[in-house]
Protein backbone atom coordinates (compact mmCIF):
# COMPACT_ATOMS: atom_id res chain seq x y z
CA UNK A 1 0.00 0.00 0.00
CA UNK A 2 3.01 2.06 0.47
CA UNK A 3 2.90 2.92 -3.54
CA UNK A 4 0.07 4.70 -3.12
CA UNK A 5 1.51 7.54 -0.99
CA UNK A 6 2.27 9.95 -3.66
CA UNK A 7 -1.65 9.39 -4.94
CA UNK A 8 -2.67 10.32 -1.81
CA UNK A 9 -0.52 13.15 -1.53
CA UNK A 10 -1.67 14.18 -4.65
CA UNK A 11 -5.42 14.19 -3.74
CA UNK A 12 -4.65 15.70 -0.72
CA UNK A 13 -2.92 18.65 -1.84
CA UNK A 14 -5.79 18.44 -5.00
CA UNK A 15 -8.22 18.72 -1.94
CA UNK A 16 -6.82 21.67 -0.12
CA UNK A 17 -6.13 23.86 -2.90
CA UNK A 18 -9.53 22.86 -4.93
CA UNK A 19 -11.92 22.97 -2.52
CA UNK A 20 -11.40 27.06 -2.27
CA UNK A 21 -13.10 26.89 -6.00
CA UNK A 22 -16.23 26.00 -4.58
CA UNK A 23 -16.82 27.05 -1.19
CA UNK A 24 -14.03 29.96 -1.18
CA UNK A 25 -16.43 32.88 -2.02
CA UNK A 26 -19.41 31.59 0.70
CA UNK A 27 -16.47 31.03 3.28
CA UNK A 28 -14.44 33.97 3.07
CA UNK A 29 -17.32 35.99 2.76
CA UNK A 30 -18.69 34.27 6.37
CA UNK A 31 -21.65 33.62 3.77
CA UNK A 32 -20.83 30.44 5.61
CA UNK A 33 -18.53 28.75 8.82
CA UNK A 34 -15.46 27.05 6.99
CA UNK A 35 -16.27 23.61 9.11
CA UNK A 36 -19.75 23.65 7.38
CA UNK A 37 -18.11 24.27 4.27
CA UNK A 38 -15.31 21.23 4.58
CA UNK A 39 -17.80 18.83 5.92
CA UNK A 40 -19.99 19.43 2.58
CA UNK A 41 -17.20 19.79 0.64
CA UNK A 42 -15.71 16.81 1.83
CA UNK A 43 -19.18 14.30 2.21
CA UNK A 44 -19.73 15.86 -1.34
CA UNK A 45 -16.23 14.85 -2.98
CA UNK A 46 -16.49 11.28 -1.94
CA UNK A 47 -20.55 10.86 -3.29
CA UNK A 48 -19.35 12.58 -6.76
CA UNK A 49 -15.99 10.14 -6.78
CA UNK A 50 -17.96 7.21 -5.97
CA UNK A 51 -20.64 7.71 -8.19
CA UNK A 52 -19.40 9.23 -11.18
CA UNK A 53 -15.70 9.23 -11.00
CA UNK A 54 -15.32 6.07 -13.21
CA UNK A 55 -15.21 7.29 -16.56
CA UNK A 56 -12.23 9.86 -15.88
CA UNK A 57 -10.66 6.73 -14.30
CA UNK A 58 -11.10 5.32 -17.34
CA UNK A 59 -9.99 7.91 -20.13
CA UNK A 60 -6.71 8.27 -17.90
CA UNK A 61 -6.13 4.14 -17.67
CA UNK A 62 -6.50 3.99 -21.21
CA UNK A 63 -3.91 6.85 -22.08
CA UNK A 64 -0.98 4.33 -21.58
CA UNK A 65 -0.52 0.95 -20.24
CA UNK A 66 1.86 1.15 -17.09
CA UNK A 67 3.37 -1.43 -14.10
CA UNK A 68 3.20 -0.34 -10.99
CA UNK A 69 6.37 0.63 -10.38
CA UNK A 70 5.73 2.92 -13.16
CA UNK A 71 2.60 4.02 -11.98
CA UNK A 72 4.20 4.89 -8.64
CA UNK A 73 6.52 7.01 -10.68
CA UNK A 74 4.01 8.88 -12.60
CA UNK A 75 1.91 9.70 -9.31
CA UNK A 76 4.93 10.74 -7.74
CA UNK A 77 6.25 13.29 -10.53
CA UNK A 78 2.62 14.85 -10.58
CA UNK A 79 2.75 15.43 -7.25
CA UNK A 80 6.41 16.95 -6.85
CA UNK A 81 5.18 19.28 -9.84
CA UNK A 82 2.16 20.62 -8.41
CA UNK A 83 4.19 21.18 -5.13
CA UNK A 84 7.32 22.90 -6.74
CA UNK A 85 5.31 24.77 -9.07
CA UNK A 86 3.03 26.10 -6.47
CA UNK A 87 6.19 26.75 -4.61
CA UNK A 88 7.42 28.93 -6.86
CA UNK A 89 3.95 31.24 -7.67
CA UNK A 90 3.25 29.32 -10.79
CA UNK A 91 -0.20 28.39 -11.78
CA UNK A 92 -0.55 24.64 -11.76
CA UNK A 93 -3.69 22.51 -12.54
CA UNK A 94 -3.75 18.66 -10.89
CA UNK A 95 -5.19 17.20 -13.85
CA UNK A 96 -2.86 18.57 -16.64
CA UNK A 97 0.44 17.51 -13.87
CA UNK A 98 -0.98 13.90 -14.30
CA UNK A 99 -1.87 13.59 -17.79
CA UNK A 100 1.94 15.31 -18.22
CA UNK A 101 3.42 12.72 -16.13
CA UNK A 102 1.49 9.48 -17.73
CA UNK A 103 2.55 10.77 -21.43
CA UNK A 104 6.54 10.53 -19.87
CA UNK A 105 5.50 6.86 -19.09
CA UNK A 106 3.14 6.57 -22.44
CA UNK A 107 6.94 7.22 -24.57
CA UNK A 108 8.83 5.51 -22.50
CA UNK A 109 6.99 2.51 -23.28
CA UNK A 110 6.11 4.09 -26.72
CA UNK A 111 2.46 3.16 -26.61
CA UNK A 112 0.17 6.48 -26.45
CA UNK A 113 -3.46 6.55 -26.85
CA UNK A 114 -3.28 9.17 -29.24
CA UNK A 115 -7.08 9.63 -30.13
CA UNK A 116 -7.75 10.04 -26.04
CA UNK A 117 -5.09 12.40 -25.10
CA UNK A 118 -7.03 14.30 -28.69
CA UNK A 119 -9.69 14.42 -26.54
CA UNK A 120 -7.72 15.38 -23.31
CA UNK A 121 -6.15 18.20 -24.79
CA UNK A 122 -9.77 19.63 -26.59
CA UNK A 123 -11.49 19.13 -23.24
CA UNK A 124 -8.59 21.57 -21.59
CA UNK A 125 -8.98 24.14 -23.99
CA UNK A 126 -13.03 23.81 -23.31
CA UNK A 127 -12.52 23.99 -20.07
CA UNK A 128 -12.51 27.99 -19.85
CA UNK A 129 -14.17 28.33 -22.80
CA UNK A 130 -17.11 26.21 -21.50
CA UNK A 131 -17.11 28.34 -17.95
CA UNK A 132 -17.75 31.28 -19.57
CA UNK A 133 -20.49 30.17 -22.06
CA UNK A 134 -22.56 28.38 -18.79
CA UNK A 135 -21.84 31.40 -16.90
CA UNK A 136 -23.42 33.56 -19.85
CA UNK A 137 -26.24 31.43 -20.24
CA UNK A 138 -27.33 30.70 -16.10
CA UNK A 139 -26.72 34.25 -15.97
CA UNK A 140 -29.50 35.51 -18.46
CA UNK A 141 -31.71 32.65 -17.29
CA UNK A 142 -31.38 32.77 -13.68
CA UNK A 143 -30.96 36.87 -13.62
CA UNK A 144 -34.54 36.73 -15.75
CA UNK A 145 -36.06 34.33 -12.77
CA UNK A 146 -34.92 36.25 -10.01
CA UNK A 147 -36.10 39.89 -11.50
CA UNK A 148 -39.39 37.99 -11.68
CA UNK A 149 -39.49 36.93 -8.07
CA UNK A 150 -39.59 40.54 -6.68
CA UNK A 151 -38.00 39.56 -3.50
CA UNK A 152 -37.18 41.72 -0.74
CA UNK A 153 -34.10 42.15 0.73
CA UNK A 154 -34.15 39.44 3.69
CA UNK A 155 -35.39 36.77 1.01
CA UNK A 156 -32.81 37.65 -1.79
CA UNK A 157 -30.06 37.35 0.77
CA UNK A 158 -31.95 34.20 2.20
CA UNK A 159 -32.13 32.54 -1.24
CA UNK A 160 -28.57 33.46 -2.40
CA UNK A 161 -27.00 32.18 0.59
CA UNK A 162 -28.93 29.00 -0.17
CA UNK A 163 -28.58 28.94 -3.58
CA UNK A 164 -24.71 29.06 -3.34
CA UNK A 165 -24.59 26.43 -0.11
CA UNK A 166 -26.60 24.08 -2.60
CA UNK A 167 -24.44 25.06 -5.59
CA UNK A 168 -20.90 24.66 -3.62
CA UNK A 169 -21.72 21.57 -2.99
CA UNK A 170 -22.70 20.48 -6.42
CA UNK A 171 -19.35 21.61 -7.07
CA UNK A 172 -18.01 20.10 -4.86
CA UNK A 173 -19.77 16.71 -5.57
CA UNK A 174 -18.15 17.74 -9.76
CA UNK A 175 -15.13 18.21 -8.51
CA UNK A 176 -14.63 14.69 -6.87
CA UNK A 177 -16.33 13.21 -9.85
CA UNK A 178 -14.06 14.62 -12.22
CA UNK A 179 -10.61 15.24 -10.27
CA UNK A 180 -10.62 11.51 -8.52
CA UNK A 181 -8.99 10.19 -11.80
CA UNK A 182 -5.98 12.53 -11.23
CA UNK A 183 -5.71 10.71 -7.56
CA UNK A 184 -5.96 7.01 -8.67
CA UNK A 185 -6.56 6.33 -12.25
CA UNK A 186 -2.35 5.12 -12.58
CA UNK A 187 -3.23 2.52 -9.92
CA UNK A 188 -5.61 1.48 -11.78
CA UNK A 189 -4.13 1.05 -14.89
CA UNK A 190 -1.38 -1.16 -13.23
CA UNK A 191 -3.97 -3.20 -11.00
CA UNK A 192 -3.22 -2.24 -7.70
CA UNK A 193 -6.92 -1.26 -7.19
CA UNK A 194 -10.29 -1.65 -9.09
CA UNK A 195 -12.32 1.46 -9.74
CA UNK A 196 -14.43 1.35 -6.62
CA UNK A 197 -11.62 0.96 -4.71
CA UNK A 198 -9.30 3.94 -6.54
CA UNK A 199 -13.14 5.84 -6.44
CA UNK A 200 -12.72 5.58 -2.26
CA UNK A 201 -9.23 5.99 -1.66
CA UNK A 202 -8.82 9.33 -4.48
CA UNK A 203 -12.58 10.83 -2.88
CA UNK A 204 -10.93 10.07 0.43
CA UNK A 205 -7.68 11.57 0.37
CA UNK A 206 -9.40 14.59 -1.48
CA UNK A 207 -11.60 14.73 1.47
CA UNK A 208 -8.99 14.85 3.85
CA UNK A 209 -7.19 17.64 1.73
CA UNK A 210 -10.45 19.80 2.39
CA UNK A 211 -10.76 19.01 6.19
CA UNK A 212 -7.22 19.52 6.98
CA UNK A 213 -5.51 22.21 4.60
CA UNK A 214 -8.20 23.86 2.83
CA UNK A 215 -9.15 27.01 4.89
CA UNK A 216 -6.02 29.45 4.44
CA UNK A 217 -6.84 28.79 0.46
CA UNK A 218 -10.38 29.09 1.04
CA UNK A 219 -9.58 32.52 2.44
CA UNK A 220 -6.93 33.39 -0.07
CA UNK A 221 -9.28 32.23 -3.41
CA UNK A 222 -12.53 33.39 -2.20
CA UNK A 223 -11.58 36.80 -1.78
CA UNK A 224 -10.83 37.27 -5.02
CA UNK A 225 -14.21 36.02 -6.03
CA UNK A 226 -16.25 38.32 -3.38
CA UNK A 227 -15.54 41.67 -5.83
CA UNK A 228 -18.25 40.07 -7.54
CA UNK A 229 -21.53 40.90 -6.27
CA UNK A 230 -23.57 37.98 -4.47
CA UNK A 231 -25.54 37.43 -7.79
CA UNK A 232 -22.62 37.03 -9.98
CA UNK A 233 -20.24 34.91 -7.47
CA UNK A 234 -23.52 32.22 -7.11
CA UNK A 235 -23.43 32.01 -11.02
CA UNK A 236 -19.64 31.53 -11.38
CA UNK A 237 -19.58 28.71 -8.70
CA UNK A 238 -22.65 26.81 -10.64
CA UNK A 239 -21.08 27.47 -13.96
CA UNK A 240 -17.89 25.59 -12.22
CA UNK A 241 -19.59 23.02 -11.08
CA UNK A 242 -21.88 22.33 -14.22
CA UNK A 243 -18.71 22.62 -16.75
CA UNK A 244 -16.81 20.53 -14.22
CA UNK A 245 -19.52 17.84 -14.17
CA UNK A 246 -19.66 18.32 -18.00
CA UNK A 247 -16.53 16.91 -18.49
CA UNK A 248 -16.63 14.32 -15.91
CA UNK A 249 -19.44 12.56 -18.38
CA UNK A 250 -17.20 12.81 -21.20
CA UNK A 251 -15.11 11.59 -18.97
CA UNK A 252 -11.89 13.88 -18.72
CA UNK A 253 -10.39 15.22 -15.68
CA UNK A 254 -10.13 19.00 -16.09
CA UNK A 255 -9.24 22.14 -14.06
CA UNK A 256 -11.76 23.58 -11.52
CA UNK A 257 -9.45 26.77 -11.39
CA UNK A 258 -10.04 27.39 -15.12
CA UNK A 259 -13.10 26.70 -15.17
CA UNK A 260 -13.65 29.40 -12.63
CA UNK A 261 -11.78 32.63 -14.39
CA UNK A 262 -13.78 31.48 -17.58
CA UNK A 263 -16.63 31.89 -15.67
CA UNK A 264 -15.66 35.05 -14.11
CA UNK A 265 -14.45 36.33 -17.67
CA UNK A 266 -18.24 35.60 -18.73
CA UNK A 267 -19.70 37.44 -16.28
CA UNK A 268 -16.91 40.46 -17.57
CA UNK A 269 -18.47 39.88 -20.98
CA UNK A 270 -22.11 40.64 -19.86
CA UNK A 271 -21.01 43.08 -17.79
CA UNK A 272 -19.17 44.65 -19.98
CA UNK A 273 -15.96 45.02 -17.26
CA UNK A 274 -12.36 43.70 -17.79
CA UNK A 275 -13.16 41.14 -14.64
CA UNK A 276 -10.04 39.15 -15.93
CA UNK A 277 -6.51 40.50 -16.15
CA UNK A 278 -4.13 39.62 -19.22
CA UNK A 279 -1.96 38.45 -16.65
CA UNK A 280 -4.76 35.63 -15.70
CA UNK A 281 -4.79 34.73 -19.22
CA UNK A 282 -1.41 34.25 -19.77
CA UNK A 283 -0.74 32.53 -16.57
CA UNK A 284 -3.46 29.84 -17.83
CA UNK A 285 -1.60 29.74 -21.17
CA UNK A 286 1.46 28.89 -19.54
CA UNK A 287 -0.20 26.47 -16.91
CA UNK A 288 -1.25 24.72 -20.18
CA UNK A 289 1.94 24.35 -21.53
CA UNK A 290 4.32 24.37 -18.55
CA UNK A 291 2.49 22.19 -16.32
CA UNK A 292 2.41 18.96 -18.58
CA UNK A 293 5.66 19.53 -19.85
CA UNK A 294 7.61 19.58 -16.48
CA UNK A 295 5.32 16.74 -15.02
CA UNK A 296 6.05 14.93 -18.29
CA UNK A 297 10.06 15.69 -17.87
CA UNK A 298 10.00 14.90 -14.45
CA UNK A 299 8.32 11.33 -14.98
CA UNK A 300 11.06 10.46 -17.58
CA UNK A 301 13.93 12.20 -15.47
CA UNK A 302 12.75 9.60 -12.23
CA UNK A 303 12.36 6.62 -13.92
CA UNK A 304 15.59 7.19 -15.01
CA UNK A 305 16.70 7.58 -12.00
CA UNK A 306 15.42 4.54 -10.57
CA UNK A 307 16.63 2.39 -13.16
CA UNK A 308 20.70 3.92 -12.77
CA UNK A 309 22.94 1.20 -12.38
CA UNK A 310 26.04 1.11 -10.54
CA UNK A 311 28.72 -0.43 -12.89
CA UNK A 312 32.28 -1.46 -11.01
CA UNK A 313 35.34 -0.69 -12.97
CA UNK A 314 37.00 -3.83 -14.15
CA UNK B 1 -35.42 23.47 6.12
CA UNK B 2 -32.48 25.10 6.13
CA UNK B 3 -33.73 28.44 7.90
CA UNK B 4 -31.66 27.64 10.96
CA UNK B 5 -28.94 28.66 9.41
CA UNK B 6 -30.22 31.95 8.57
CA UNK B 7 -31.37 32.87 12.29
CA UNK B 8 -29.33 35.99 12.58
CA UNK B 9 -31.32 37.43 9.39
CA UNK B 10 -34.62 36.52 10.45
CA UNK B 11 -33.73 38.68 14.25
CA UNK B 12 -32.31 41.46 12.20
CA UNK B 13 -35.47 41.90 10.56
CA UNK B 14 -37.22 41.78 13.73
CA UNK B 15 -35.08 44.53 14.74
CA UNK B 16 -35.32 47.10 12.21
CA UNK B 17 -39.04 46.81 12.46
CA UNK B 18 -38.55 47.55 16.51
CA UNK B 19 -35.96 50.29 15.31
CA UNK B 20 -38.54 52.10 13.06
CA UNK B 21 -41.25 51.92 15.36
CA UNK B 22 -38.85 53.85 17.60
CA UNK B 23 -38.50 56.54 15.40
CA UNK B 24 -41.76 56.86 14.84
CA UNK B 25 -42.60 57.36 18.44
CA UNK B 26 -39.85 59.96 18.52
CA UNK B 27 -41.10 61.81 15.74
CA UNK B 28 -44.90 61.56 17.06
CA UNK B 29 -43.08 63.69 20.43
CA UNK B 30 -41.34 65.90 18.57
CA UNK B 31 -44.64 66.89 16.50
CA UNK B 32 -46.48 67.68 19.89
CA UNK B 33 -43.59 69.47 20.94
CA UNK B 34 -43.57 71.89 18.25
CA UNK B 35 -47.30 71.87 17.31
CA UNK B 36 -48.52 72.00 20.95
CA UNK B 37 -46.09 74.24 22.31
CA UNK B 38 -43.86 75.98 20.14
CA UNK B 39 -46.01 77.02 16.77
CA UNK B 40 -48.74 78.27 19.45
CA UNK B 41 -46.37 81.22 20.01
CA UNK B 42 -45.86 80.14 23.75
CA UNK B 43 -43.88 77.81 25.57
CA UNK B 44 -46.49 74.69 27.31
CA UNK B 45 -45.83 72.74 30.21
CA UNK B 46 -45.94 69.84 28.19
CA UNK B 47 -43.13 70.04 26.17
CA UNK B 48 -40.51 69.12 28.70
CA UNK B 49 -42.88 65.82 28.63
CA UNK B 50 -42.61 65.81 25.03
CA UNK B 51 -38.92 66.96 24.52
CA UNK B 52 -37.72 63.77 27.02
CA UNK B 53 -40.48 61.11 25.02
CA UNK B 54 -38.45 62.39 21.66
CA UNK B 55 -35.25 61.84 23.32
CA UNK B 56 -36.01 58.20 24.89
CA UNK B 57 -37.45 57.05 22.00
CA UNK B 58 -34.55 58.34 19.97
CA UNK B 59 -31.80 56.68 22.83
CA UNK B 60 -33.83 53.23 22.31
CA UNK B 61 -33.75 53.62 18.22
CA UNK B 62 -29.96 54.16 18.80
CA UNK B 63 -29.74 51.14 21.44
CA UNK B 64 -31.39 49.01 18.57
CA UNK B 65 -29.17 49.96 16.54
CA UNK B 66 -26.58 48.55 18.13
CA UNK B 67 -27.95 45.73 18.27
CA UNK B 68 -28.15 45.28 14.44
CA UNK B 69 -24.87 46.62 13.95
CA UNK B 70 -23.64 43.81 16.73
CA UNK B 71 -25.30 41.03 14.73
CA UNK B 72 -23.91 42.72 11.34
CA UNK B 73 -20.43 42.08 13.13
CA UNK B 74 -21.45 38.93 14.05
CA UNK B 75 -21.71 37.86 10.23
CA UNK B 76 -25.41 38.13 9.94
CA UNK B 77 -26.34 38.25 6.45
CA UNK B 78 -24.54 38.54 3.16
CA UNK B 79 -21.51 41.07 3.44
CA UNK B 80 -23.31 43.26 0.40
CA UNK B 81 -26.55 43.35 2.66
CA UNK B 82 -24.75 43.69 5.53
CA UNK B 83 -23.20 47.60 3.84
CA UNK B 84 -26.32 48.39 2.29
CA UNK B 85 -28.38 47.54 5.93
CA UNK B 86 -25.60 49.06 8.36
CA UNK B 87 -25.13 52.57 6.11
CA UNK B 88 -28.99 52.65 5.78
CA UNK B 89 -29.22 52.50 9.62
CA UNK B 90 -26.56 55.03 9.77
CA UNK B 91 -28.05 57.73 7.46
CA UNK B 92 -31.71 56.68 8.87
CA UNK B 93 -30.38 57.56 12.29
CA UNK B 94 -29.39 60.73 10.90
CA UNK B 95 -33.21 61.66 11.21
CA UNK B 96 -34.33 61.37 15.28
CA UNK B 97 -31.25 62.95 16.04
CA UNK B 98 -32.11 66.29 14.65
CA UNK B 99 -35.92 66.07 15.97
CA UNK B 100 -33.83 66.10 19.73
CA UNK B 101 -31.97 68.70 18.73
CA UNK B 102 -34.52 71.15 17.24
CA UNK B 103 -35.81 70.90 20.17
CA UNK B 104 -33.08 71.20 22.54
CA UNK B 105 -32.53 74.23 20.31
CA UNK B 106 -36.13 75.85 21.18
CA UNK B 107 -35.56 75.12 24.58
CA UNK B 108 -31.64 76.08 25.55
CA UNK B 109 -32.35 79.11 23.46
CA UNK B 110 -35.62 79.63 24.68
CA UNK B 111 -37.13 80.57 20.96
CA UNK B 112 -40.20 82.30 20.66
CA UNK B 113 -42.33 82.08 17.61
CA UNK B 114 -43.39 85.66 16.16
CA UNK B 115 -46.48 85.05 14.70
CA UNK B 116 -46.15 86.35 11.66
CA UNK B 117 -44.17 83.11 11.12
CA UNK B 118 -46.49 80.59 12.33
CA UNK B 119 -48.60 79.56 9.40
CA UNK B 120 -45.45 79.07 6.86
CA UNK B 121 -43.25 77.15 9.79
CA UNK B 122 -46.62 75.10 10.47
CA UNK B 123 -46.45 74.21 6.81
CA UNK B 124 -42.77 73.59 6.71
CA UNK B 125 -43.09 71.67 10.03
CA UNK B 126 -45.77 69.34 8.28
CA UNK B 127 -44.98 68.46 5.26
CA UNK B 128 -41.03 67.48 6.72
CA UNK B 129 -42.90 65.19 8.75
CA UNK B 130 -45.13 63.86 5.56
CA UNK B 131 -41.82 63.52 4.38
CA UNK B 132 -40.16 61.50 6.78
CA UNK B 133 -43.45 59.41 6.89
CA UNK B 134 -43.30 58.75 3.45
CA UNK B 135 -39.66 57.68 3.97
CA UNK B 136 -40.82 54.97 6.73
CA UNK B 137 -42.79 53.40 4.07
CA UNK B 138 -40.17 53.45 1.40
CA UNK B 139 -38.03 52.14 4.08
CA UNK B 140 -40.79 49.40 5.18
CA UNK B 141 -41.10 49.09 1.23
CA UNK B 142 -37.73 47.96 1.13
CA UNK B 143 -37.82 45.13 3.68
CA UNK B 144 -41.56 43.59 2.22
CA UNK B 145 -42.83 42.60 -1.32
CA UNK B 146 -43.75 46.24 -2.55
CA UNK B 147 -42.63 48.12 -6.21
CA UNK B 148 -43.67 51.26 -4.49
CA UNK B 149 -40.10 52.11 -3.79
CA UNK B 150 -39.52 54.36 -6.98
CA UNK B 151 -43.37 56.41 -6.46
CA UNK B 152 -42.11 57.22 -2.90
CA UNK B 153 -38.74 58.28 -4.14
CA UNK B 154 -40.86 61.16 -6.28
CA UNK B 155 -42.99 62.03 -3.53
CA UNK B 156 -40.09 62.62 -1.35
CA UNK B 157 -38.28 64.53 -3.91
CA UNK B 158 -41.23 67.03 -4.87
CA UNK B 159 -41.46 67.48 -0.97
CA UNK B 160 -38.04 68.14 -0.26
CA UNK B 161 -38.14 70.78 -3.35
CA UNK B 162 -41.56 72.52 -1.28
CA UNK B 163 -39.25 72.05 1.66
CA UNK B 164 -36.54 73.93 0.10
CA UNK B 165 -39.09 76.72 -1.00
CA UNK B 166 -40.80 77.41 2.10
CA UNK B 167 -37.44 77.86 3.91
CA UNK B 168 -36.38 80.05 1.77
CA UNK B 169 -39.80 82.24 1.46
CA UNK B 170 -39.35 81.79 5.86
CA UNK B 171 -35.67 82.94 6.02
CA UNK B 172 -36.61 86.15 3.31
CA UNK B 173 -39.27 87.18 6.30
CA UNK B 174 -37.54 86.70 8.89
CA UNK B 175 -35.45 89.19 7.47
CA UNK B 176 -37.56 91.51 6.13
CA UNK B 177 -38.96 91.99 9.48
CA UNK B 178 -37.90 94.40 11.98
CA UNK B 179 -37.33 91.84 14.68
CA UNK B 180 -33.85 92.04 16.69
CA UNK B 181 -31.44 90.95 14.59
CA UNK B 182 -30.12 88.49 16.95
CA UNK B 183 -33.10 86.57 17.36
CA UNK B 184 -33.65 86.43 13.14
CA UNK B 185 -30.20 84.65 12.94
CA UNK B 186 -31.48 82.19 15.63
CA UNK B 187 -34.76 81.81 13.93
CA UNK B 188 -33.05 81.44 10.78
CA UNK B 189 -30.86 78.54 11.93
CA UNK B 190 -33.81 77.02 13.81
CA UNK B 191 -35.71 76.81 9.87
CA UNK B 192 -32.75 75.56 8.32
CA UNK B 193 -32.68 72.80 10.89
CA UNK B 194 -35.95 71.84 10.45
CA UNK B 195 -35.44 72.27 6.59
CA UNK B 196 -32.86 69.90 7.22
CA UNK B 197 -34.92 66.73 8.23
CA UNK B 198 -36.57 66.76 4.69
CA UNK B 199 -33.12 66.78 2.91
CA UNK B 200 -31.79 63.90 5.31
CA UNK B 201 -34.93 61.70 4.08
CA UNK B 202 -34.39 62.95 0.87
CA UNK B 203 -30.82 61.35 1.20
CA UNK B 204 -31.74 58.11 2.60
CA UNK B 205 -34.98 57.85 0.37
CA UNK B 206 -32.49 57.85 -2.92
CA UNK B 207 -29.74 55.59 -0.51
CA UNK B 208 -32.92 53.05 -0.50
CA UNK B 209 -33.51 53.15 -3.93
CA UNK B 210 -29.96 52.57 -4.96
CA UNK B 211 -29.98 49.42 -2.93
CA UNK B 212 -32.79 47.83 -4.37
CA UNK B 213 -31.90 48.41 -7.60
CA UNK B 214 -29.02 46.69 -6.76
CA UNK B 215 -30.91 43.49 -5.95
CA UNK B 216 -32.10 43.59 -9.64
CA UNK B 217 -30.24 41.53 -12.44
Amino acid sequence: MLSLLGGVFLGWSLGANDAANVFGTAVSARMLRFGTAAALAAVFVVIGALMEGQAAIDTLTGLTRMGLSQAVIASVAAAATVSAMTLLGQPVSTSQAVVGAILGIGLLNGQLNLNGLTKVLLCWLGTPVGGALMAMVLFFTLGTLYNRLHLNLFQSDFWLRLALILAGSYGAYALGANNVANVTAVFVGAGLLDSFQAALIGGGSIAAGILTFSRPVMATVGRRLVALDPFSALVVVLSLAVTVHFYTLLGVPVSTSQAVVGAVLGIGLIKGVNTVSRRTLQQICLAWFLTPMVSCCLSLAIFFATHLRYVPPQ
Amino acid sequence: MFSFLFKKGHRVERLIYAYLENIKRSQESFANALRECFLHGERCENFEFYLQQTHKYESKADDVRQEINDLMYGKALIPDSRGDIMGLMAALDVVPHRFESILYMIQTQRLQLPDFLKVDLKALVDLCLETCDLLYRQTEALFQKSDHIRELLTTIDTNESHCDHFERTLITKIFDSDIDPFLKLQLKDLIVEIGEIANQADRVSKRINIISLKRRV
